[in-house]
């Protein structure tokens, strides 16, 4: 029958023959391709990419963590008619040891952190909540702080100015930088944060937390030494020298010490010269008498 | 006629028993459940930070509210804190700001539309918010003066609280780890603080006893007792030198010489 076609359908035969191949050809490629894909895609990865390891969370801010999935795919977990799959699942959260996400979106989520140190911990979990095996999690130790991200604390005594004579009563005024004044609660310490101490020689006379003007009282007399300076949550001073600042000021009495003393010896002085007085009028007076008695008997 | 009625009678029956078989036990697909995960019962959430609560459903597909597809097994979580509708939410994980005291929270599944399943499928969890930390022991200690101090009728007390935070007074009752603190000078109410500042006292001369106690929002004492006493002896004047204080010797003068002055002029009314 062959060789009785004319050579126009022969050829169309061919080119319909040749299409029908490169088909096959292209599906087996795309078949092996994917089959491919799901044999090497057997393990689960998960990274953290931020924050990154031992990053410092300032500011009292929440912290944002952004992570990413591979060979993994996310899903609703509980869905009617759900079935276990390996590459297919959730991810639990863990700040420390509570339990704080069930993430089903691979999208960054935040977490708020009091002050200190923490660890953020994602696992990947399949669809009926049981860890993968073997376990794919990733964790990331961060340090939250209320305190500002950097520079160096510091705290300047604005007044008393130094060597200043002041009354028994003076109000300190400071200036804080790079610190920020937390409640002492015994939280752990956390970088830039903490309260301030007030020192009377070498005495704390007193623990605050406000950047107004203080007032100290009862100031011993004569010279001493007024001191502020920066510590931890647990009242451990701060390493570096500038946290500290003393003011040298000499400290006198108030007039109202002297008044009694002043007042006394006011009237002593007025009485004695009265008495001076009346003592010598009488001794004149006396001596007029002798000598009209003497003069003319 | 009878066939017909007895027909229709069967019919009925038949029509309610399906209309009622799926609704009462599921029978297309299996009864969705509802348990939340976090927090555990009666956990004690500290710092005010907002309360991440974690819930696990199956047989429940979660989708967006309105997205109007109404079926018993899709649909949503209505989260109800204290009975009231506080929020809605189609993913496993619901974060929660609640305020200082005993929280209740419910979640129930309900449909797209909003309606309750058949049966009402709920979970409810007990937790205590507290400003104060979840944990720890309460403590309470005087800074400066110290014990026996002898200070000047104007004098500060400057004290440190740990693991309790000061708020001020009229809060919920029984929550953990916060209050305020109550000062008490000889046994009489001196004054109540709600913060770290230092307190100011302006006493008499003499012996006095301060006493600062840790009470909670109502005013009760914890539970153990949490306070701290000081004896300070006030001596006006303290501090002040004086290199000779005379007063007493002029005082001696002064009398002295007005009983002088006297005897002068009583001889001088004599004398005349």
């Amino acid at each position: 029958m062959r060789p009785h076609l004319p050579a126009a359908r022969q050829q169309l035969e061919a080119r319909r023959h040749s299409t029908l191949l490169a088909l096959v050809a292209l599906m087996s490629l795309v078949g092996v391709s994917l089959s491919s894909s799901t044999a090497v895609a057997a393990a689960p990865s998960l990274a953290i990419v931020s924050p990154a390891d031992g990053a410092l969370i300032a500011n009292g801010t929440p912290v944002l963590v952004d992570f990413r999935v591979s060979n993994f795919v996310f899903v609703q977990p509980g869905r009617v008619g759900q079935i276990v799959l390996p590459n297919e699942g959730h991810a639990n959260v863990f700040l420390d040891v509570q339990y704080v996400r069930l993430l089903t979106a691979v999208e960054p989520f935040s977490l708020s952190l009091t002050s200190g140190a923490h660890t953020i911990r994602i696992q990947l979990v399949a669809d009926n909540g049981t860890p993968l095996n073997p376990d794919v999690s990733a964790s990331v130790g961060v340090v939250a702080t209320h305190g500002p991200q950097g520079g160096v604390p510091r705290v300047m005594i604005l007044s008393p100015t130094p060597l200043e004579a002041t009354g028994h009563g003076i109000y300190v005024s400071y200036r804080i930088e790079n610190f920020t004044l937390v409640e002492p609660r015994g939280q752990p310490n956390a970088p830039n944060e903490g309260h301030v101490q007030l020192l009377v020689g070498t005495d704390v006379v007193m623990e605050v937390i406000q950047y107004e003007p203080v007032l100290l009282v009862s100031l011993p007399e004569g010279d001493i030494t007024i001191g502020v300076r920066l510590v931890n949550n647990d009242d451990t001073v701060l390493a570096n020298p500038s946290a500290s600042a003393t003011v040298p000021i000499h400290v006198v009495a108030s007039s109202a010490v002297s008044l009694p003393l002043v007042s006394n010896g006011g009237v002593a002085l007025l009485l004695a010269f009265i008495l001076i007085v009346l003592i010598l009028r009488r001794r004149k007076l006396a001596a007029r008498d002798a000598n009209a008695r003497g003069g003319n008997p | 006629m009878n066939a017909r009625i007895f027909a229709l009678i069967v019919a009925m029956i038949g029509m309610l028993v399906a209309s009622g078989i799926p609704a009462s036990n599921g029978r297309g697909a299996p009864v969705p459940t509802l348990s939340i995960v976090s927090p555990t019962p009666n956990a004690v959430m500290g710092n005010g930070t907002p309360v991440a609560v974690v819930f696990a459903v199956t047989n429940f597909n979660l989708t967006e509210p309105g997205n109007g597809t109404s079926s018993p097994n899709s649909g949503h979580v209505d989260v109800f804190v204290d009975g009231a509708l506080t929020a809605k939410a189609s993913v496993n994980t619901i974060v929660l700001a609640l305020p200082s005291g005993p929280h209740t929270i419910r979640l129930r599944l309900v449909t797209d539309n909003g309606s309750a399943l058949n049966p009402d499928i709920t979970a409810s969890v007990a937790v205590m918010a507290t400003r104060g930390p979840a944990g720890g022991t309460p403590g309470l200690s005087i800074v400066f003066p110290r014990e026996g101090a002898l200070v000047g009728t104007d004098s500060t007390l400057s004290f440190r609280v740990t693991n309790f935070v000061l708020v001020a007074p009229g809060g919920p009752a029984g929550v953990p780890n916060e209050g305020h603190v109550q000062v008490r000078l000889d046994t009489a109410r001196y004054a109540e603080l709600t913060d770290d500042a230092p307190l100011h006292l302006n006493l008499k001369d003499g012996p006095h006893t301060v006493t600062l106690q840790l009470v909670d929002n109502e005013g009760g004492p914890l539970n153990p007792d949490v306070s701290v006493s000081l004896h300070l002896t006030v001596q006006a004047l303290l501090g002040r030198v004086t290199p000779f204080d005379a007063t007493p010797y002029l005082a001696l003068a002064n009398l002295l010489i007005g009983l002088g002055i006297l005897a002068a002029i009583y001889r001088k009314l004599e004398a005349h």
